[in-house]
């Protein structure tokens, strides 16, 4: 999935923004329009448990992306997703348009069960904010916008996740060029000779 | 394919990002530029780096619309004397200057082309002021570079690499984060201990792990940095060559100012206290941990072994050799970080121990060819390297270091040397 279904060239990759994921996919998702290219798949997230998305969702170099129903339960079938810290807003030009909540899976019973390695950001819109659109399409106005969200999931052991992608493969620099480039900074220290 | 169809203008939909890993900059990209090939999507364009400023670079590099961290471009190599083979990257505002060593970059075990990394400094050298402004400087695969292997070829490979210099390179700039600052400060390292960078600190654990990239040793590095005088690409002033001559770590470790890390030196010990490793040194290279919080030195040598299956080959013999490992680090106790400096500075200052000093360094690395060119380094250098310090110290602080020692080492039988060097040398207490 993913690189295949959009035809670019080497070296483009899924590494979206948190509010593109809510202003481009998450909202059009809501609000019934139509999403180009549409490469998220829905899935019923209570139905899978995270090593079971590949091949099913859309992967992002270790991380999955999928819609979903929300799921109040936020059960699946070994386990459980715990919220983890404050939900975090996410804004576009300075407007609130939708929420970031993190969770990590237990395996096990719930509340006793084992924390993992596995992280979902679970993207929602806040309430009306695609009102103004699907009303005019019907009655589901409310629900519509609550009823959707856009998980992201991944294995934080396994340098997924929010700084994980983006910035290695040398777009950052190393711990050993940093020692380096500290050495340049003795270098203009002149020494007798 | 949908709404991809491009005439010149690179559409990108939402939420993607370019974003090539170094194989696909040089095997797919700087191939075809080379070959004069067209590419899909005009994704990196042709840079006069001469007349870029790096700050205009982001204008100038942009790929659709979506927030770019780094910025792609093929730069045509431009001598900077006709005869020379050094390239000017100099810009109206400033230049860029190299740091490090070139990194060679393997696909598949086989190696497609070299990383340079350079510096933005403003103003003109040598009175630049360094700027956070990072190039990542791509070549194709030159052989020129494995001085290590084939000394005997640097003649040779001077006329490779005179051969290659005008040649088009793919760059990758970025702005460098200055998060290492951040975490690294002192208010924060204590709070951090490594259990919370394995726990909680993903984040951190990313960056500080990214420089795993396997393979490549950082010690490999840093000797070769030291020993950078046969670095193909010469710098004419004298100093350049040896900047790791002691001198500057020497520097580096007492003064505190080089790399944020080196702040958090604990104390020298004697070995059966434990000591605190840092937060960063945590971080075991190749992405693994040492023990979490305490680590015994005593346990040290068999930890780096473990890691490094290369360093010794483990039998009947390695009991000895974790021994004498041990040995060097329970016999020289080092009170503190002030009895440290002052033996560096009775080795720098005290002309005949020094050359000793020199001359057992260089009796530990003789018959190691992998050594070689830092020996002939080091023994030219007006003052030798006091290596077993240097690697005292990192041993004790500098888990990803020190592994990368063991890394380092002769991976046949000389083993032995190392031990027997730091033995023999002279340590006041």
């Amino acid at each position: 999935m993913g690189d295949d279904n959009v035809n670019l060239p080497p070296g483009f990759r899924f590494y979206p923004t948190d509010q593109e994921l809510v202003v481009h996919f998450l909202y059009r998702k809501a609000a019934r329009l139509p999403c180009h290219p549409d490469f998220i798949p829905d899935l019923n997230m209570d139905k899978f448990d995270p090593w079971d998305l590949e091949g099913k969702a859309l992967a992002g170099d270790n991380q999955w992306y999928f819609f979903s129903r929300r799921s109040e339960s936020h059960t699946s079938p070994s386990g459980y997703w715990k919220s983890m810290g404050a939900d975090e807003p996410v804004s576009c030009d300075n407007n609130l348009v939708g929420v970031k909540k993190s969770l990590v899976f237990h395996i096990g019973e719930h509340p006793v069960g084992t924390k993992t390695n596995w992280v979902m950001d679970e993207y929602h819109l806040l309430e009306g904010a695609t009102s103004s659109r699907s009303s005019r399409r019907g009655g589901t106005r409310k629900s519509a916008s609550r009823e959707w969200v856009l998980c992201r999931v991944y294995d934080r052991s396994n340098g997924g996740g929010d700084s994980g992608g983006f910035y290695d493969d040398g777009a950052e620099l190393s711990c050993l060029d940093e020692v380096f480039l500290s050495l340049d900074d003795l270098d203009e220290i002149s020494l007798p000779n | 394919m949908s709404s991809l169809s491009v005439n010149g203008q690179a559409r990108v939909p939402p939420g993607f990002r370019f974003h090539p890993t170094e194989e696909e900059l040089l095997n797919y990209y700087l191939r075809k530029k080379v070959a004069c090939e067209k590419i899909d999507l005009d994704v990196i364009r042709d840079v006069d780096l001469n007349k870029l400023e790096p700050w205009d670079i982001q204008e100038k590099c942009r790929i659709g619309s979506t927030p770019q961290n780094d910025w792609y471009f093929f730069s045509h190599k431009d001598k900077k004397y006709p005869t020379g083979t050094r390239t000017n990257r100099a810009t109206a505002a400033g230049f860029w200057k190299a740091t490090g060593r070139d990194k060679v970059i393997y696909t598949n075990f086989k190696r497609i082309g070299m990383r340079k990394t350079l510096v933005f400094y403003k103003g003109r050298a040598p009175h630049g002021q360094k700027s956070d402004w990072i190039m990542h400087e791509y070549r194709l695969e030159d052989h020129s570079a494995d001085q290590i292997n084939s000394q005997s070829n640097i003649g040779a490979a001077g006329g490779v690499e005179s051969a290659q210099e005008d040649g088009w390179v793919v760059c990758r700039v970025f702005k460098k984060k200055n998060h290492h600052k951040a975490i690294d400060s002192p208010n924060n390292s204590s709070s951090v201990t490594s259990g919370d960078v394995m726990n909680g600190g993903a984040g951190q654990m990313v960056q500080y792990s990214s420089t795993s990239n396997g393979g490549d040793g950082a010690l490999d590095q840093i000797l070769q940095y030291m020993g950078r005088t046969c670095k193909q690409e010469k710098e004419p002033s004298s100093n350049k060559g040896l900047r790791f001559d002691g001198r500057e770590m020497l520097a580096d470790t007492s003064t505190t100012t080089a790399h944020e890390r080196f702040m958090q030196l604990p104390p020298l010990e004697s070995p059966c206290s434990t000591v605190v490793v840092p937060p960063a040194g945590s971080i075991q290279h190749g992405g693994r941990y040492a023990a979490p919080d305490h680590v015994q030195i005593g346990h040290y040598s068999e930890n780096i072994n473990i890691i490094n299956p290369l360093s010794i080959p483990y039998g009947s013999d390695d009991q000895a050799a974790g021994t004498h490992h041990q040995h060097h680090l329970h016999h020289h106790h080092l009170g503190d970080w002030a009895t440290l400096d002052r033996l560096v500075a009775s080795h720098l200052n005290g002309g005949e121990e020094a050359a000793e000093t020199s001359k057992q360094l260089a009796s530990c690395f003789n018959g190691d060819p992998s050594f070689s060119s830092f020996c002939s380094a080091a023994s030219d250098s007006e003052i030798p390297f006091p290596s077993h310090l240097i690697r005292s110290s990192i041993n004790n602080h500098n888990d990803e270091l020190a592994d990368l020692w063991t890394f380092a080492r002769p991976a046949s039988s000389s083993s032995d040397h190392f031990p027997s060097c730091t033995t023999q040398t002279p340590l006041p207490n």
